[in-house]
């Protein structure tokens, strides 16, 4: 066994610019704005994490029930419930800057123009990493899947953002969408620094016995386990049709998990639903990636990256990916 | 006091005790939660790291061990989350977090504690129990359930000497009708200051907020909404809430704002006008 070998593997990525210490992130909408999680695990063992949805204003989301179960899977509709961007810029923010890991505002908007205000005002503050813009989220009437459903408007939103910010900018994609890779495109036209893929799947669980949605708001968005299989081949299309890096996102819970949307050609993942679950998740995950790269003789977590062997396609490695 | 961060750690199962129908108690080793677990708080626990069920299950700590650094949960079999928890064997590990959210808040000295339990609601009042009798203060339990069986932690109080009175659906034991007639019929013998607690069914707490409300009491319920994360992220458990420093209704999270909340906040099911003139007033806003 060589010495690099018998060393801790490396697992720092570089993202659109953002230098993470591992490839792991907090997921939006599933980790709050991170502080609720600092006196139960170690905020900078992550290699970063993403805030829950910020509009300009606070908002009180969706009526309740706003979750319910589902085969190895969670259905929400929590609407964006929100402290509005500046509240969290002047309260969250300073406790964040604490930590060593990589802070991602997660920016929302009814219009274009909101996107763009919130991103600015991101953009002046200390401490932030990058933008993820939200334009995927299936529980809010107005903006969201609006932007997220119509590559004319991903390609607006994410031209705005990029002009209010020269943070990496990463739009968040969703998958109820005929054709991911037209999104993925579109962003990267638009100047985006990566894409996150994917955000939940539009869900309906009923009540057979009041024959109502159990969600008070109707439909939800559905995450966990259940959507994984569904989520690498989504950001497997969207790797293969941009340059620019993937953040997969979708049912990751455990190392084999992640190492899915890696091979497939994510650079980095987002852990989401998982967090409720098991707020050891990043230790569970990190150490099986590390035992992975052992098990087979490498150094480097981007040595792991894009190299599915797919049949009647060459392994990216071969191709100088 | 601010409470101790909670911890998350694998619990072992120590010991199992059946009861009668549905119910089991279960004794697990997690120093923290033995250690500083007050009344009305809760642990989220799930048996293995299976995809199934999804989430993990929050429950009122029933009874704490700090010498033996165990805790007990009294539960209820009835979906995939509480069954998995109950075919546990000793020596096998469930996955939890806690203590969580906000504990019950004791009564001014002199006033005496109504604990209002509805079927497995009896949880959380025997650590409370336990607190207001080593504080000198006095508890007087209030037990309703559809018949005798569901009516299965009862003693523990009469160890403690924590008076219980036992009502049911059916007749089968005690006084026959609602939890909450029994607590309106000791008040109407005109005992000294009391506070009203109340753990169980939405319905029987709404119940004992109107209660409390009419003859002037103070009240404090423990609400059981459907839970995601127990520490604030996930908004799943959120509670329709007004408060006089707070007069516009607003969402707050069970799981960290409570789950024992001040009945009065409460903004209970049908009593939502206060909500949808909320919401009409931000429509009318925006449409100007």
């Amino acid at each position: 066994m060589t010495d690099a070998v018998a060393a801790a593997p490396r697992l720092a990525v570089e993202v659109g610019g953002l230098r993470l210490k591992n490839p792991l992130l907090a997921a939006s909408g599933t980790f709050g704005y991170g502080v609720e999680y600092a006196g139960i695990l170690d905020l900078s063992s992550l290699g970063g994490l993403v805030s829950k949805g910020l509009y300009l204003a606070p908002r009180d989301g969706c009526a309740t029930p706003r979750i319910v179960e589902t085969p190895s899977g969670l259905l929400n509709a929590i609407g964006l419930q929100g402290v509005g961007v500046r509240a969290f810029v002047e309260k969250v923010l300073p406790a964040l800057r604490a930590y060593d890991t990589a802070v991602l505002v997660n920016v929302c908007g009814d219009t274009v123009e909101e996107y763009a205000e919130v991103t600015r005002i991101v953009d002046q503050a200390e401490g932030v990493a990058g933008v993820e813009i939200n334009i995927s989220c299936p529980n809010v009437k107005k903006g969201g899947m609006a932007f997220g459903g119509d590559p004319r408007m991903t390609h607006e939103v994410v031209s705005a953002v990029r002009k209010a910010t020269r943070l990496p900018v990463i739009p968040k994609l969703s998958p109820n969408v005929a054709d991911i890779a037209v999104f993925a495109r579109a962003s990267e036209e638009a100047g985006a620094d990566a894409v996150s893929c994917i955000n939940t799947l539009l869900g309906l669980v009923i009540d057979v016995e009041a024959r109502r949605p159990r969600l008070a708001f109707g439909t939800g968005g559905l995450s966990g386990p259940a959507i994984r299989p569904v989520a690498v081949r989504m950001a497997w299309q969207a790797a293969r049709a941009v340059k620019i890096p993937v953040i997969g996102i979708g049912g990751i819970a455990s190392a084999s998990d992640a190492l899915e949307f890696l091979i497939a050609g994510c650079r980095a993942v987002q852990i989401g639903t998982a967090n409720f679950v098991d707020p050891g998740v990043y230790d569970r995950v990190r150490a099986g990636l590390e035992d992975y790269l052992r098990r087979h003789g490498l150094d480097d977590i981007n040595r792991v990256v894009g190299t599915l062997r797919y049949p009647g396609l060459p392994v990216a490695e071969e191709l100088g990916g | 006091m601010p409470s101790p961060p909670p911890v998350n750690r694998d619990a072992v199962l120590v010991s199992r005790e059946p009861l009668d129908g549905p119910y089991v108690l279960l004794t697990f080793r997690h120093a923290e939660v033995a250690r500083s677990s007050r009344a009305g708080q809760f642990v989220m626990i799930k048996a293995g790291l299976s995809a199934e069920p999804p989430l993990r299950r929050p429950f009122s700590i029933l009874s704490v061990d700090p010498a033996a650094d165990t805790f007990r949960l009294f539960l209820k079999t009835i979906g995939p989350g509480t069954h998995a928890l109950a075919a546990l064997a000793p020596g096998d590990l469930a996955q939890c977090l806690g203590p969580l959210g906000r504990p019950f808040t004791a009564p001014p000295a002199g006033y005496e504690a109504l604990l209002v339990a509805g079927g497995y609601g009896i949880a959380p009042f025997h650590l409370f129990s336990e607190e207001l009798r080593r504080a000198g203060g006095r508890a007087r339990v209030f037990y309703g359930g559809r018949s005798a069986a569901d009516l299965q932690v009862r003693e523990p109080f009469a160890r403690m000497g924590v008076p219980l009175v036992p009502t049911t659906d059916d007749g089968s034991l005690g006084h026959h009708g609602r939890v909450t007639e029994a607590v309106e019929q000791y008040l109407d013998t005109r005992p000294g200051p009391v506070a009203l607690y109340a753990c169980g069914p939405d319905p029987m707490l709404h119940a004992v907020a109107r209660l409390a409300a009419r003859r002037g009491l103070p009240a404090q319920v423990s609400l059981d909404p459907w839970m995601g994360c127990g520490v604030g992220t996930c908004l799943g458990c959120v509670v329709w809430m007004q408060s006089a420093s707070e007069p516009r209704p607003h969402y707050r999270c069970a799981c960290t704002e409570g789950p024992v909340f001040d009945a009065r906040e409460v903004v209970w099911p049908g009593e939502e006008s206060s909500r949808a003139r909320v919401e009409a007033a931000a429509a009318s806003t925006e449409a100007r």
